[in-house]
């Protein structure tokens, strides 16, 4: 047996065999992902609630801000799937109206707080000197400022209470936390070698960011965007109880919030906080399981087979 | 004091157990084999050094000494005497007793493993107090004096980490494994990460101490030529087994196995003429799928299908390690078979 | 034969307190001056702390210098700022780092990291990059580099990535390439080929070579001339076998004594005093090895020694060993210890 040149060692001596040319080959990253258990498990959950925010004029019976005094804290029935609230509003049509509304603002919030995080971390982090004293400064302001008082000064300046509204005002109290953290996981990779490396090579800044550093990063970002999505949605009730929000449009942050006013747990009313509980937690968990099949299309290192 | 390699034979009545005796060690890390019925001892006194390249199971083996293998890594066979005594066997308190007064350790890179935010002699009270009844002013006295002894100044003990350098961190970590007189110190790769000068001024102040206070020496690390003048006695490392061992005047002057002929030219001489050489080519196999027969093989330059018993025997029998001349031990079938 | 690549007066400076703005300086390089010149290998030899990890970044243009120049086919390039020139820099002089794991992007394949340079400078049209990166991995011994080329760097082994890192300095057809501690990482066996390696691409290519290492063995073994640095200066240079075998610097022969040579067989450390070689903090006008020399009279404390040329090519700082005219006299006073 000869010496070896390097342990890659082909059986066949050679060129690797050529892929079947009968199907378009999938995307890498697509078929990485359909691989992936955890990752369908958390597409299906999150797939499955935006097709329930689809189609949920079609399935809910009755206007989930109707108040029916004759039905109030209903326990699940075949007349009411999920049961009423005190006031006798059907929880089955509020929770799949309100997906709708959970879901926009979760994903929007999230978006606008994880890109306000990455940009403000990795600028910091590449710029240093000067420009990272801003960037840090500005993290610090937006972390030490309490939110609760924060959202009342903006709900003052910030007379309208649409969704648009909402989605910045939890856009811009979530950012700051994420910032940091990213600004950290930027700065060591910014000191790697392969980033110099890059540099030598004659890589121009935009390219370096964007190209070598934000793909190291990205598992990091994803685990941000769901962080920012789960909280926004509790915000979102907290919202409703300062009186800052919108009333007349329904969300699980808002059934839950009266659930709680009405003091469902102590009443036994299982079901106001369950089913509207229990599709938040469920779409947060299909997220987190999507996680799961972002970090090994992200990072080769996690790829179970070649 | 050698003792008999196959556990078949009966050990020699009247010699007393080694310090440490080491055989048929194999530990795994889950379904990997890491290190593979491996046989070794080390007498009172005496320094025995471990070399391998990255991946050949040595600091395994360091870790399987201390018993402080963690899962997925577990020992999976074999056993591990002190003075004769199973260290497998040991309750908990008695481990605990034993780690540190008995054998203790330096780790790779212990030096920056010190608490950034205690004084280095607070750090040595801390230790100190955790095995013996002691004051924390006995305690300082102490650390003060072994500091002398390794060769900082004894008023150090009131520096932070931070305030010394990698060298002196070093000396502090050595000084601390010694605080309790142990028998054997067990070092994996202590001067790694050092400058030349320093880890020579380290070595001397070690082979000083370790003359003066007699205890032995596991030396472990990738850098045959340190071992060469230091250890008494060198054992090499390959994927798991030891494939030769002897003394270290021995090594220098007719290594056997092929590997370690290779490793031992791998090192650009400063002295004398000066040729082309060529290393070992290839790398050490996947543990998880090693070679059949000799795990050499592969990358060996005198196994070729040319001498076809022999070559059979090179892929399918793995080498047993056997005497070749006194305390010269060696796993090759080419030096079994007489012919090197 | 002239210089492929020529530093002069090289200093860099690094703040040493922060809140102390602007007082206190570490000198990691101070007045750095020789050339590399075309198919030759220079060993630019020191410890941490001696300022030779600071000399490579610094012709890399990694940093900026405090103040000197580097000069590269007749301008000098360290002041030079816009893009272009900037590229045309890298195209020409390319680094090869220490680390063989962080010098490449985890997550990115070696055909990346092997075909960005090339698209960079255009080094070949569009359709031909894919067998310029082939070719490239067949050069560093890296086959077949068909199937090299798709892996990322976790599935090679610690030789195989460095050998990666030569492929892509290589790819932009370099005059000068820097090596900063390329072996240094990598398990013993696996070093010679490397150095071969390296050796081998400096005939075939004519490179100039920069390798800084910490490791005299070695760069006995590759280097045509040796340059050897202690606390931010350049203390001897000269012919490899030369310096090597007939050191002149006290701390060259502190160094050569340390190395441990299995043919030499035992040998103790020459008597020093304790000390480390790190960058010198605010350096006064002394000799900065004074503290630890054992030839030290009473001039090293008293003025800093230059770096004199006893013979051509061969220098040291070193007012014992190699006074300069004006210190003769001083050589015959007692050593001070």
């Amino acid at each position: 047996m000869s010496q070896l040149q390097t342990p890659v060692d082909l059986p066949y001596g050679g060129v690797p065999l050529a892929t079947s040319s009968k199907r378009r080959a999938l995307p890498g990253w697509l078929s990485i992902l359909l691989h992936n258990r955890k990752a369908m498990i958390g597409l299906l959950l999150v797939g499955g609630m935006i097709v329930v925010a689809l189609i949920a004029p079609l399935i809910s019976v009755s206007n989930p801000t109707d108040f029916n005094i004759l039905a109030t804290r209903q326990a699940p029935s075949w007349h009411h799937l999920f049961g009423t609230t005190d006031q006798g509003s059907d929880i089955f049509s509020q929770t799949v109206l309100g997906a709708r509304r959970s879901l926009i603002l979760g994903f929007s919030a999230a978006i606008l707080a994880t890109t306000l995080a990455t940009v403000f971390g990795i600028v910091g982090a590449y710029a240093g000197g000067w420009v990272d004293e801003v960037v840090n400064f500005t993290i610090n302001i937006f972390l030490v400022i309490p939110t609760i008082p924060l959202l009342v000064v903006l709900s003052g300046y910030i007379k309208s209470r649409g969704m648009t509204t909402m989605i910045f005002v939890l856009g811009l109290t979530l950012w700051a936390f994420e910032a940091r953290i990213l600004r950290g996981q930027a700065l060591t990779l910014r000191n790697r070698d392969f980033v110099h490396a890059a540099k030598v090579a004659g890589e121009s800044t935009t390219r370096i960011v964007f190209g070598e550093i934000v793909p190291n990063m990205i598992s990091r970002i994803a685990a941000a965007f769901v962080l920012v999505f789960y909280i926004a949605l509790l915000v979102d009730a907290g919202l409703e109880f300062l009186g800052l929000g919108d009333t007349v449009h329904v969300s699980w942050g808002m059934t839950l919030y009266w659930a709680q006013t009405n003091s469902a747990v102590l009443q036994g009313e299982w079901w106001a906080f369950v089913f509207p509980g229990g599709f938040l937690v469920l779409t947060v968990l299909g997220l987190v399981f999507l996680l799961a099949g972002i970090d090994e299309v992200s990072n080769p290192r996690l790829r179970g087979r070649q | 004091m050698i003792s008999t390699l196959a556990s078949s034979e009966p050990r020699q009545a009247e010699t007393p157990p080694s310090l440490i005796d080491v055989r048929g060690l194999c530990v795994n890390y889950g379904p990997v084999r890491a290190v593979d019925g491996i046989d070794f001892t080390i007498g009172a006194g005496e320094i025995l050094g471990l070399a391998g390249e990255s991946g050949c199971g040595k600091s395994t083996v360091a870790n399987a000494l201390m018993q402080i293998l963690r899962p997925p890594a577990q020992i999976t066979g074999g056993e591990i005497l002190f003075r004769g005594e199973e260290l497998t066997h040991l309750g908990k308190e008695q481990l605990r007793r034993f780690r540190w007064r008995n054998v203790s350790m330096v780790f790779q890179s212990a030096m920056n493993a010190l608490n950034p935010v205690m004084r280095v002699g607070d750090q040595f009270v801390d230790m100190m107090r955790a095995h013996e009844r002691i004051s924390k002013r006995g305690a300082l006295a102490r650390a003060g004096e072994l500091f002398d002894v390794v060769g900082i100044d004894a008023r150090r003990v009131r520096a932070y980490p931070h305030e010394l350098s990698g060298g002196m961190r070093q000396r502090v970590v050595i000084a601390m494994a010694l605080a309790l007189n142990p028998e054997l110190l067990i070092m994996d790769e202590p001067t790694t990460a050092l400058d030349v000068v320093v880890q020579r001024e380290i070595l001397q102040q070690v082979r000083e101490l370790q003359q003066q206070l007699g205890f032995a020496v596991l030396f472990i690390t990738h850098d045959l030529s340190l071992l060469l003048e230091f250890a008494h006695r060198i054992a090499i490392m390959y994927a798991g087994e030891i494939v030769e061992e002897a003394p270290a005047a021995a090594f220098q002057t007719s290594a056997l196995h092929p590997y370690s002929i290779g490793l031992m030219r791998s090192f650009p001489p400063l002295t004398g003429p000066l040729e082309h050489m060529t290393g070992i080519p290839g790398s050490p196999p996947d543990l998880a799928s090693p070679p059949e027969g000799c795990r050499f093989n592969p990358r060996c330059s005198f196994c070729t299908p040319d001498d076809s018993d022999l070559y059979r025997l090179q892929t399918t029998v793995r080498p047993r390690l056997h005497e070749v001349t006194p305390a010269h031990f060696v796993a090759c079938h080419l030096v079994e078979a007489g012919k090197r | 034969m002239t210089a492929a690549l020529e530093v002069r007066g090289l200093s860099k400076h690094f703040p040493a307190d922060r809140r102390l703005r602007g007082r206190s300086y570490v000198h990691a390089a101070d007045d750095v001056s020789f050339s590399l010149r075309p198919g030759t290998i220079t060993a630019l030899v020191g410890e941490s702390g001696s300022g030779k990890s600071t000399v490579a970044r610094l012709i890399a243009r990694l940093y900026d210098p405090t103040s000197g120049q580097v000069l590269y086919a007749g301008h000098d390039v360290s002041s030079e700022r816009g893009r272009r020139a900037v590229r045309r820099y890298r195209s020409d002089v390319q680094m090869i780092f220490q680390d063989p794991f962080g010098s490449l992007n985890p997550v990115k394949t070696v055909r990346h990291h092997i075909a960005r340079p090339l698209q960079i400078h255009g080094v070949v049209p569009r359709g031909q990059v894919e067998a310029r990166v082939h070719e490239l991995l067949d050069t560093v011994g890296l086959v077949p580099p068909e199937r090299i080329a798709k892996k990322y760097p976790h599935e090679l082994s610690g030789g195989q990535r460095q050998r990666v890192s030569i492929a892509r300095a290589l790819a932009v057809e370099p005059a000068v390439v820097v090596a900063d501690e390329p072996i240094s990482m990598l398990d013993v066996s696996i070093r010679i080929g490397i150095l071969n390696l390296m050796r081998e691409l400096k005939e075939a290519r004519g490179l100039a070579f920069l390798y800084v290492t910490h490791d005299l063995a070695s760069a006995r073994y590759i280097a045509d001339d040796v340059l050897v640095m202690y606390a931010g200066q350049i203390v001897e240079r000269g012919q490899a076998e030369e310096v090597l075998q007939s050191p002149l610097h006290p701390y060259t022969r502190l160094l050569l004594s340390a190395v441990p040579d299995p043919a030499r067989g035992e040998g103790d450390l020459l008597q020093v005093s304790k000390g480390h070689s790190a960058a010198a903090v605010d350096p006064v006008d002394a000799c900065r090895f004074v503290g630890r020399c054992p030839l030290a009279i009473a001039a090293c404390s008293r003025s800093a020694p230059e770096l004199v040329e006893v013979s051509p090519g061969r220098a040291a700082r070193c007012h014992v060993t190699a006074p300069s005219t004006a210190l003769r006299e001083d050589v015959h006073e007692q050593p001070v210890r």
